[in-house]
């Protein structure tokens, strides 16, 4: 048998290219390539308020993104964090404005329902066995139904920044003399070099990896594999939560019910575009962050250059099929090499 | 060799119909190394499983540095001392080879895995083992010989006492066997006790210490191997003299038609231009180790895995076969070594199977005619004698020969005149083996051809006209069957670049 | 209990369609009784049978669609999106263009089939998974819906109009009386793709490939062709679910469908069709979409909201996939 290993070709064996990952830096390029498009093509796009709306939109989007990585990671899906999202939000608003709650108990609401739905999702697929993509379909179906019931099927807004209880909103986003900060961007950029740290660095991270990777070895090797794969979930549902906190303070209308579908498609899609696998044991925090920014470039971008909010379901679904296609043929490669 | 480290006495274990360990005793000595052999099923894997703990034992004892032991889990077989380097290798892929080495008791600086501490230990490893591998390197970019010494790394880095190496030379090259043998040696020579797992008769010779000869679940003997000939061995394994029934000479008429010419056949890198010829009327084996590319032959011909290049010839005409569809349209039926996975569909039943591969015969219009299906799949069961409560019976109830027949039919019912038999009797067991083969000798008969692939020596002379034997890919010898020798063939297949 | 399973005739429907259907007997007199417990109009009316059935029509054609798609160990997610779209495209051209309401049907029926093919080229020749790429086709369908009408909801013709005959395949007024010939229109759809599953070689392929797909790709079979059959088997489904959904309720709007989905795997994961491919049940499909549509009527006529119904079909959907999880598991 002759000498089996990989070859590149000369832009895949740099030794700067092989330590940042090829794909990412693909991404990277579409970005900046996306962006100067728009810029080019929209004046509007030009406006310091798009690029605030544009990071606006990648909150939410990001935090789903980082949580479904590790679900992608494990070879599993989490199909369950758009709805989980709005299911989550609405919650929170029924508890701060129907019930009188201070915000703060709100968005802990928040987080604490994505962690028992997390929870949840982990115990259908790490227990029960079931396929990830339908047991996560369930939950999607019981978030949905249950935000709505929570709000008596009514749409719910946060407070508003205006009153005091609105003080969740400069999170994301500082009013200083006029001008906006999104310093929403620090918690994004944040959560990534921890969650990134935690994939790569601790242990529940590896034995993710190591499951999608080869989940019977990592069994035989004597690690809890059941416990890991569950937390995956849990990572998911944490996320998700953090996700609706940021889409209610991004938000300035109301959270309505039923909003949630579709929505998982875009961190998927992002987690997917960033270079992680769907056959599970690959992939980066700091490429779905990538793909996030190509997903709300889009969302953004397509309305300043004329292509209205129903255009952006047609382009979500196109993309996600690239991302798919690309990542289906590089795995075809792997396994021919 | 030193004093007995292991013992295992008495080991039973049952499956559902199946006794796969009948009674097995094995006893490991500090610094030998101890085959353990037997042919496919015979259990060796099964009682190394029981050892580790990955299956529980029904009964017997095992005692281990003199106390008695249960594993109930690998992780705790490893932990006292017995590590197993797998067959199928147990990596992950995505993982560099010290995140391999090290899972499951990574190092740790605080709350955060040091991964360079893991690189510097497993240096350490590797320099132990006098092999050179890059610590950081992703497991997936090793040549599998490369990823086995990782193994070994991990089970040494598990202050292993007793290393059980279950067929590690199967995929490996010379020179790879050859530093694999020498890292075998220095281990025995600190003091550990080696379990060999291995088919291959002259390795057998060259490292081990002594054998322990397994046969269908029980224990046969244990002898020294220097003590011993190769013969010896082999009765044990066979339980009868091996040339008990060998055909001496080809049934070939001498001037039967080239029905199948296959010339430059290659194929990724386990067929590496093959080119034979098949008569009419013959029975072609194909012998060679496991992993010679026996198995990936017959798929690259079948149009089961993509080809890179080589001319197909049926009957003096070339063929472009691509897809098994083509290939079946061109009259070759193939019957996998895999049965559950390749060969039937065990969900449905005797009848669906037999016309899998020729459905448009039994369709009347828009319908399947279920009466004609049911007929020729009742034809068939009679003629194969299948045995089958009825054809509506679905397949997941027979037994592994009975199944096997359901596929040989689905390639009657087809009508094939080429058929690749792929380990036409593997997991079958001794009375329909011979069913098979009569069956193989009644379809050469009327005609038809097979090629018949085989990791048996037995099979491969007794039902052979002619042998073609691989080694690492390559077509390393073609012998007659009147010329056939276990040895001129294992001679052929040992022939490495 | 032995005796009963072994009953000739209990073998012949299957047992666990005989369950499922005393179990939608007894969902029908126990929502009747709650609904006078709890002094709600009564369940128990020919209105309500309507209203039902009304529900099962379209469910029922996505469901028998998807049957033949999970059949083959896939899934598709955009059956419901993609009945809207057809019903949105073939309802703008209508009321809109003006085309004649049978080429509209037809077109809704055509935009079904593309959408099937599409589904099927991306699973069967691409080699994508199919759930992910169904998902994708989901926002395809959704978008193009609404881009085709401008995000506007369209109406289609009411049973007075003109235009109206097409609603007679839903159901027709006899002096006074309706006659849901929505239900037999579906019954003989149903009998017909029960023939396709059990009877055809089309069907023959679909299940076999569901359980092994190699063993019938090395047996020479063209897998790939008949893997997308199903999806286009599922599309064209979708596409005539779009008609009776029309016929039944008029107004389609854009955005919307996707519930539909769960409603229909549902149903088909009722009725005994194993999400891990090769078995299926199109009589169980049917009882299946009998059931949600009767749990939906229930839940409405007790006055509660219809988000409920999405939760008790979650919590169908997992117990009745664990069950089949578990009995695979015995099996082996």
């Amino acid at each position: 048998m002759e000498n089996k290993e990989k070859k590149g070709n000369a832009f895949t064996n740099n030794p700067i290219v092989k330590a940042v990952g090829a794909q990412k830096i693909v991404v990277l390029l579409a970005v900046i390539l996306l962006y100067v498009v728009f810029f080019v093509m929209s004046s509007s796009f030009r406006q310091y308020t798009t690029l605030v709306s544009l990071l606006d939109s990648s909150y939410y989007i990001g935090f789903m993104a980082i949580g479904v990585t590790f679900c992608l990671i494990t070879g599993g899906v989490d199909l369950s964090i758009g709805t989980g999202m709005i299911c989550y939000a609405l919650m929170g608003a029924f508890c701060i404005v129907k019930l009188g709650m201070p915000v703060g108990v709100g968005m802990l609401i928040c987080v604490v329902a994505g962690i028992i739905f997390g929870f949840f999702n982990g115990f259908l697929v790490a227990i029960l066995n079931l396929p990830p993509f339908i047991a996560t379909l369930c939950t999607m179906m019981i978030t949905r139904g249950l935000g709505s019931i929570f709000t008596g099927g009514l749409s719910i807004a946060w407070p508003s920044s205006s009153t005091p209880q609105g003080w969740f909103r400069t999170i994301f986003k500082i009013n200083t003399s006029g001008v906006l900060l999104p310093i929403g961007i620090v918690f994004l950029v944040l959560a990534v070099v921890i969650m990134s740290l935690v994939l790569n660095k601790t242990r529940p991270g590896r034995y993710i990896i190591a499951i999608g990777s080869n989940k019977e070895a990592l069994r035989l090797s004597g690690v809890n594999v059941v416990k890991w794969q569950w937390l995956a979930y849990v990572i998911s549902g944490f996320f998700t939560g953090l996700a609706a906190i940021a889409y209610a303070g991004v938000l300035s209308s109301s959270v309505a019910p039923g909003s949630g579908a579709g929505l998982e498609l875009n961190a998927i899609g992002a987690a997917i575009i960033g270079g992680t696998s769907m056959n599970g044991g690959s992939g980066t925090v700091v490429g779905t962050l990538l793909g996030v920014l190509i997903m709300s470039l889009l969302n953004i971008g397509l309305p300043n250059i004329g292509l209205q909010a129903n255009w952006q379901q047609i382009i979500t679904g196109l993309v996600l099929i690239l991302a798919i296609s690309l990542d289906v043929f590089k795995n075809k490669k792997l396994a021919r090499a | 060799m030193g004093e007995v480290i292991l013992t295992m006495k008495g080991i039973d274990k049952s499956f559902p119909g199946v006794h796969a360990l009948d009674h097995v005793d094995l006893e490991i000595r500090k610094g030998e190394v101890h085959a353990l052999m037997g042919e496919n099923g015979a259990g060796k894997s099964t009682l190394m499983k029981v050892l580790t703990g990955i299956y529980s034992m029904d009964e017997g004892s095992i005692t281990y540095e003199g106390k008695q032991v249960t594993f109930t889990n690998p992780r705790e077989a490893q932990a006292a001392g017995i590590v197993i380097v797998h067959q199928e290798l147990n990596m992950m892929n995505h993982l560099t080879v010290a995140q391999n080495i090290f899972i499951g008791r990574e190092m740790m600086s605080g709350k955060l895995i040091n991964d360079s501490k893991m690189n510097k230990e497993a240096i350490k490893l590797f320099q132990k083992l006098n092999i050179d591998i890059n610590p950081n390197d992703k497991m997936g970019d090793l040549t599998v010989g490369k990823q086995q010494m990782c193994e070994i790394a991990k089970a040494i880095s598990h202050e292993a006492k007793v290393i059980i190496f279950d067929e590690p030379s199967a995929a490996l090259t010379e020179t790879e066997i050859e530093e694999l043998f020498k890292i075998i040696r220095d281990l025995r020579d600190q003091g550990l006790g080696i379990v060999y797992i291995s088919h291959r008769m002259d390795e057998i010779k060259v490292i081990t210490d002594r054998v322990t000869v397994m046969r269908d679940g029980g224990y046969v003997g244990t002898l020294i191997t220097k003590d011993s000939t190769k013969d010896d061995i082999i009765n044990m394994m066979v339980g009868r003299v091996i040339y008990e029934d060998p055909k001496t000479e080809s049934n070939v008429a001498p001037d039967a038609p080239v029905v199948l010419k296959v010339e430059h056949l290659n194929a990724g890198k386990m067929v590496r231009d093959v080119s034979f010829e098949l008569h009419k009327g013959e029975i072609l084996g194909f012998s060679g180790l496991m992993g010679a590319g026996r198995t990936e032959t017959a798929r690259a011909l079948f149009g089961a895995d993509p080809k890179d290049g080589g001319d197909i010839y049926i009957n003096g005409t070339k063929v472009d076969i691509k897809t098994p569809m083509d290939a079946v349209k061109a009259g070759i039926g193939y019957l996998s070594e895999d049965r559950k996975r390749f060969g039937i569909v065990v969900a449905k039943t005797v009848a669906e199977n037999s016309t899998m591969a020729n459905l448009d015969n039994f369709t009347s219009g828009l319908f399947i005619n279920k009466k004609k299906e049911n007929q020729i799949a009742q034809r068939y069961v009679e003629e194969l004698k299948t045995k089958t409560p009825t054809v509506d019976t679905e397949v997941v109830n027979l037994s592994g020969g009975n199944q096997q027949k359901v596929v040989i039919a689905k390639w009657l019912v087809r009508n094939c005149d080429i058929l690749i038999f792929d380990e036409p009797t593997r997991g079958i067991d001794v009375g329909a083996k011979s069913e098979i083969y009569h069956l193989m000798n009644e379809l050469v008969a009327e005609g038809k051809s097979i090629i018949m692939i085989s990791s048996e020596m037995t099979e491969v002379l007794r039902m052979s006209d002619r042998i073609v034997v691989m080694c690492e890919g390559k077509k390393t010898g073609e012998i007659d069957i009147a010329e056939a020798t276990q040895e001129n063939i294992m001679h052929a297949a040992t022939l490495r670049d | 209990m032995e005796n009963f399973k072994n009953n000739k005739i209990i073998k012949k429907i299957g047992f666990n369609r005989v369950v499922l259907i005393g179990v939608l007997i007894l969902m029908y007199f126990a929502f009747a009784l709650v609904c006078s417990i709890m002094g709600k109009a009564s369940f128990i009316n020919y209105q309500r049978i309507l209203s039902l059935l009304n529900y099962s029509y379209f469910l029922g054609f996505l469901a028998l669609g998807v049957t033949f798609v999970i059949a083959t160990g896939g899934i598709d997610f955009s059956i419901g999106t993609v009945m809207f779209c057809a019903a949105l495209v073939g309802g703008q051209l209508l009321t809109k263009s003006g085309l004649p309401v049978i080429l509209c049907l037809l077109i809704c029926v055509a935009v079904g089939v593309i959408f099937g093919m599409l589904n099927g080229f991306m699973v069967a020749y691409m080699g994508l998974p199919s759930f992910i790429s169904s998902m994708a086709s989901m926002m395809l369908s959704k978008g193009i819906g609404s881009v085709f009408t401008k995000t506007q909801s369209v109406s289609w013709p009411q049973a007075t109009a003109d235009d109206g005959w097409y609603r007679s395949l839903v159901k027709v007024t006899v002096g006074g009386v309706t006659i849901p010939t929505g239900l037999i229109f579906l019954i003989i759809v149903a009998i017909i793709c029960s023939m396709i599953l059990n009877k055809t070689k089309a069907g023959r392929y679909i299940l076999c490939l569901g359980s092994n797909k190699e063993a019938v790709r090395l047996s020479g079979v063209n897998v790939k062709k008949w893997e997308c059959l199903a999806y286009v088997i599922c599309g064209t489904l979708a596409g005539i679910a779009a008609i009776v959904f029309v016929g039944a309720y008029s107004t389609v709007q854009p955005g919307l469908g996707d519930t539909y989905n769960n409603d229909a795997i549902a149903s088909c994961v009722m009725g005994g069709t194993s999400m891990s491919g090769g078995l299926a049940s199109i009589g169980g499909a049917f009882i299946g979409v009998m059931i949600i549509s009767l749990l939906q009527e229930g839940i409405l006529a007790m006055g509660f909201q219809k988000d409920w119904q999405y939760v008790i079909t979650g919590i169908i959907v997992i117990i009745a996939v664990y069950a089949d999880v578990r009995s695979r598991k015995r099996r082996n």
